[in-house]
């Protein structure tokens, strides 16, 4: 049998490692999102709708992962640490980047169910945080978590940072090899005008 | 000509001066109200708002917000076929001014500019001179670009940005440049404010850029037949009415027309930058569209997926089509299908336009699209262009 704290214990491990995985899949979608690509059998506003909705499952994830870790009383985390970074009791560097992180999240999260209210260029700025959110999240992970010391759970973990590292060095290098805005349509006309002479479908042309 | 239209008013005698203007108008006098003194006047730059609603909305924002508004005459005439505005700087600058002026003190503004392109400029600074005013009115030199003159790409062009068109909301009025109220007139709106101001007739006219055989600019009555101020020689065969946002009309139908909104709309046609163009007999409709399709496909502004894509393959589309000989199977079909994907779908209505002019194009040129897949086309091959578009500029691939 599992005693009361072990239960509280558990499910702190368990929503930790699948938060993990769940933010290096909201990354990869949001990088596609950006990138406008598609998922085979997915229209383009399903890939911005799975993005939204893996995201927000593991916001309501690290809610549980928070709320376990302070009713746990094996462990002296407070409420206060919850918002407020490096005054935990307990392991106050490796749980405070996992505060900075949960900010971070609130931040991103709020911003997002707001964006229709918000101006575009406030809204994009809150959002390049997630690049550090993951890392804070990571480094989190590893100096605190019990699990990510060794065997497949850091191979894992391991894994989602070469999956991050990849997405967003393909989501840099598109945005430094993007056209100026202005050759935009010119470029595509001249690919659309090519393809149509020889008998093909043009091309889709980025408008970003 | 076989009707000589009204050449006083708007354009003058041909002389710019300060000295010339006042001779003719007198001076500017002091309008209480000018929302309420405009009366139906309608905007001239293509949309055809109605001005009293703007000054007023204008007016409230800038109260409401507890800032000063800013007026911007806009001279952005991206239209290859449009001169109406460009001449009307040149040859009556100080009404424009006037109509600036009055439009300032109507709206409470502070900040005043005009935006055109550079070749009007030096004429602009004299008159300025002229009037000793030149400090209040910032002059702004305007890219050589389709949508220079959208609303929103003027603002942001005015602002220090790029000249492409931004998101409607919040409109202009309410948040434009700086984020102030702004009052956004084109400037022949501007210079029958002025006449109005003076109790001169002003909307009962309007300015229009006839293509015959030679390119001119005329004043001439709201809701005149067509055929009465554009000379349709035997030969025509189709009238450009609108611009390149606008829509081709038969001969035969265009020549009763009544030049009103209510008139073109019964036709399914609207003024928009006041271009009429009559296509002589010896060219082809579809030729002359495809080249402006393909010019007006390069200035999208690349923002808006729908234009991005969907006008290229429009252009290159009606190309082929342009060419005597049997099209590929299909290719009128996708052409008509993708016109009806754009439409509305844009930030601003450059998709709208372009495939209105498309989509007439397929209507009133279907037998000259037939003559092609049959391998004819009418034009005489050493013809040049009727309708204007400016060379491509290079892009790197």
């Amino acid at each position: 049998m599992i005693g009361d704290g072990a239960i509280l214990w558990y499910l702190n491990r368990a929503t930790g490692l699948v938060s993990l995985l769940l933010m290096t899949g909201t990354i990869v979608l949001g990088v596609l999102v950006q990138r406008q690509a598609r998922i085979p059998g997915l229209p383009r506003f399903g890939v911005v709708g799975l993005h939204r909705n893996v995201s927000l499952v593991s916001a309501v994830l690290l809610v549980v992962h928070v709320v376990s870790a302070v009713v746990d009383g094996y462990v002296s985390i407070g409420w206060l640490d919850t918002l407020v970074p490096f005054v935990s009791g307990y392991d106050a560097f490796w749980v405070g980047l996992g505060t900075l992180a949960i900010d971070l999240t609130a931040l991103v999260v709020l911003t997002s169910l707001l964006r229709g209210r918000l101006p575009v260029r406030a809204w994009r700025a809150v959002h390049w945080t997630s690049y550090a959110l993951w890392p804070l999240a990571f480094a989190h992970g590893l100096g605190t978590g019990t699990d990510l010391g060794s065997g497949w759970a850091l191979a894992g973990a391991l894994g989602c940072g070469v999956v991050v590292a990849v997405a967003s060095g393909v989501a840099i290098a598109g945005r430094i090899t993007a056209r100026p805005v202005l050759d935009r349509a010119p470029a595509a006309l001249a690919a659309a005008t090519t393809a149509l002479a020889a008998g093909r479908p043009a091309a889709a042309s980025r408008n970003r | 000509m076989n009707a000589p239209p009204v050449t006083r008013g708007l354009l003058g005698i041909g002389d710019p001066s300060l000295a010339a203007h006042l001779a003719a108008h007198g001076p500017l006098p002091t309008v209480p109200d000018l929302a309420d003194a405009v009366g139906g006047l309608t905007g001239r730059g293509g949309a055809g708002f109605p001005t009293a609603r703007k000054l007023r909305a204008v007016t409230d924002a800038a109260r409401a917000a507890r800032t000063r508004a800013v007026v911007v005459g806009n001279g952005g005439e991206g239209e290859p076929a449009s001169a109406k505005d460009a001449t009307l700087l040149a040859r009556s600058p100080h009404l424009v001014l006037d109509g600036l002026q009055l439009a300032a003190r109507a709206v409470g503004a502070d900040t005043v500019v005009l935006a055109a392109g550079e070749a009007v400029l030096p004429g602009l600074e004299r008159a300025l001179y002229e009037r000793g005013d030149g400090g209040r009115v910032r002059l702004v030199a305007l890219a050589d670009r389709f949508l220079a003159g959208e609303e929103t790409a003027l603002v942001s062009a005015v602002d220090g940005g790029l000249p492409l068109p931004r998101a409607k909301t919040p409109p202009v009025w309410q948040r434009g440049m700086q984020g102030r109220p702004t009052l956004v007139q084109n400037v022949e709106t501007l210079a029958r404010l002025a006449l109005l101001a003076r109790g001169e007739a002003g909307e009962d006219h309007t300015l229009v850029t006839r293509h015959t055989a030679v390119v001119d600019v005329a004043e001439v009555p709201v809701g005149a037949r067509l055929g009465d101020v554009l000379p349709l020689h035997a030969g025509v065969q189709a009238v450009l009415v609108g611009g390149y946002h606008g829509s081709w009309l038969p001969a035969t139908m265009a020549a009763d027309v009544g030049l009103d909104r209510t008139g073109l709309a019964s036709v399914g046609a609207s003024l928009g930058a006041g271009v009429l163009a009559a296509l002589p007999g010896d060219r082809c409709g579809v030729r002359e569209t495809a080249s402006v399709v393909g010019y007006l496909a390069a200035q999208s502004a690349g923002q808006c997926g729908p234009c991005l894509n969907g006008l290229p393959r429009i252009a290159a589309a009606l190309d082929l089509l342009a060419r005597p000989g049997p099209p590929r199977r299909g290719l009128l079909e996708d052409v008509e299908r993708w016109a009806g994907l754009v439409v509305g779908r844009g930030a601003c209505s450059h998709p709208d336009g372009s495939v209105r002019l498309v989509t007439s194009t397929l209507r009133v040129f279907a037998g000259e699209l037939a003559a092609h897949a049959a391998g004819w086309c009418t034009a005489a091959p050493s013809a040049p262009p009727f309708l204007p578009v400016p060379a491509p500029t290079a892009v790197a691939r």
